[in-house]
């Protein structure tokens, strides 16, 4: 497994674009930048999902409604946020499948948020139907900016380790 | 008067303890991220490319008063990174830059969340408010471009 992935990052590192993102002045910012717009999108229409579940701000929407409004932009927004991610990593791919912090964020963090959203996500349709949403979508939402709030920190902490 | 804010002891400790410092990181990027999303889908709602069941101004009242309050919080922190190492970034060009995108976004986010109520009654959406929403949306791209510029190109953050 170990040498398997070891031999993916050095793959990337020399693919054309691991080189040019780590080698061109312009291409990583540019690539940091698909990456963190993206991740607005996607964590912006997570969020005002949540909050609505959450029954925080107007409720003149309903969650259900919510999600389907936000639907597809929040997954464009993840595509989005998945070739910026990809082309970052492929930059230092063999540093970063060493490094602590990283290992926590798409070995842990990132799946399970993922796999947490999809399920709120599904559930919204039935949690939001009226005004008010049950006990246990709040906590489902509040759950999921927690998780996406873990999965930020191990992204800041990425430098320092 | 920047150095001083640095040398400032409540800064310093802010700068110096590690997960003091990782809370306001990861607040800024939160709700930078919360804020932009919003107004980002609006934008895209305004031209006609997202959520087309939903009233314009409907889902600008929905999602924009809570933005605000990302907002906020992403100024804050911001300020709070920028005071740790505040003599070398007040002179950055790079984030003067950055700051003056700030400002222009913030001008075309209000002027989009003004006029999402008059353009949602109206049974077309004028053309002028398609361009402002894509002004907008490029504006805060422009953000993030300069934001992530500015340690490539100076080394700084």
């Amino acid at each position: 497994m170990h040498d398997m992935v070891l031999a993916f990052a050095k793959w990337l590192e020399a693919s054309p674009w691991g080189v040019m993102a780590r080698e061109s002045i312009w291409a990583y910012p540019v690539v940091q930048l698909t990456h963190f717009t993206g991740l607005s999108v996607w964590l912006g229409t997570n969020f005002a999902l949540d909050l609505r579940l959450l029954g925080v701000g107007k409720q003149r929407t309903t969650a259900a409604q919510m999600a389907q409004d936000l639907f597809v932009w929040n997954w464009i927004g993840f595509a989005i946020v998945v070739t910026g991610g990809f082309m970052l990593f492929s930059g230092i791919a063999t540093s970063f499948i060493y490094n602590i912090a990283f290992q926590w964020k798409l070995g842990l963090f990132v799946p399970t948020a993922l796999v947490w959203h999809v399920i709120v996500q599904r559930k919204a349709r039935n949690w939001g139907q009226g005004t008010d949403t049950p006990g246990i979508a709040k906590l489902a939402a509040l759950t999921e900016i927690l998780l996406w709030i873990c999965v930020i920190t191990a992204a800041v902490e990425i430098p320092n380790h | 008067m920047w150095e001083a804010l640095e040398q400032t002891p409540w800064v310093k400790t802010l700068g110096s303890t590690g997960w003091m410092y990782a809370v306001v990181a990861v607040t800024h990027y939160l709700m930078m991220f919360w804020f932009i999303g919003s107004v980002a889908v609006v934008d895209l709602r305004v031209m006609g490319l997202a959520a087309r069941k939903r009233g314009v101004g409907e889902l600008a009242q929905t999602l924009f008063p809570w933005a605000w309050t990302g907002f906020t919080l992403a100024m804050v922190s911001g300020f709070l990174m920028f005071a740790t190492d505040a003599g070398d970034w007040a002179p950055s060009r790079g984030f003067h830059i950055k700051l003056t995108m700030i400002l222009l976004s913030v001008v075309f986010a209000v002027i989009v969340q003004r006029g999402a109520t008059r353009w949602g009654q109206t049974p077309e959406i004028p053309t002028s408010a398609k361009l402002i929403a894509l002004i907008s949306l490029l504006l805060w791209i422009a953000t993030i471009l300069s934001a992530s510029e500015i340690p490539s190109l100076e080394g700084l953050g």
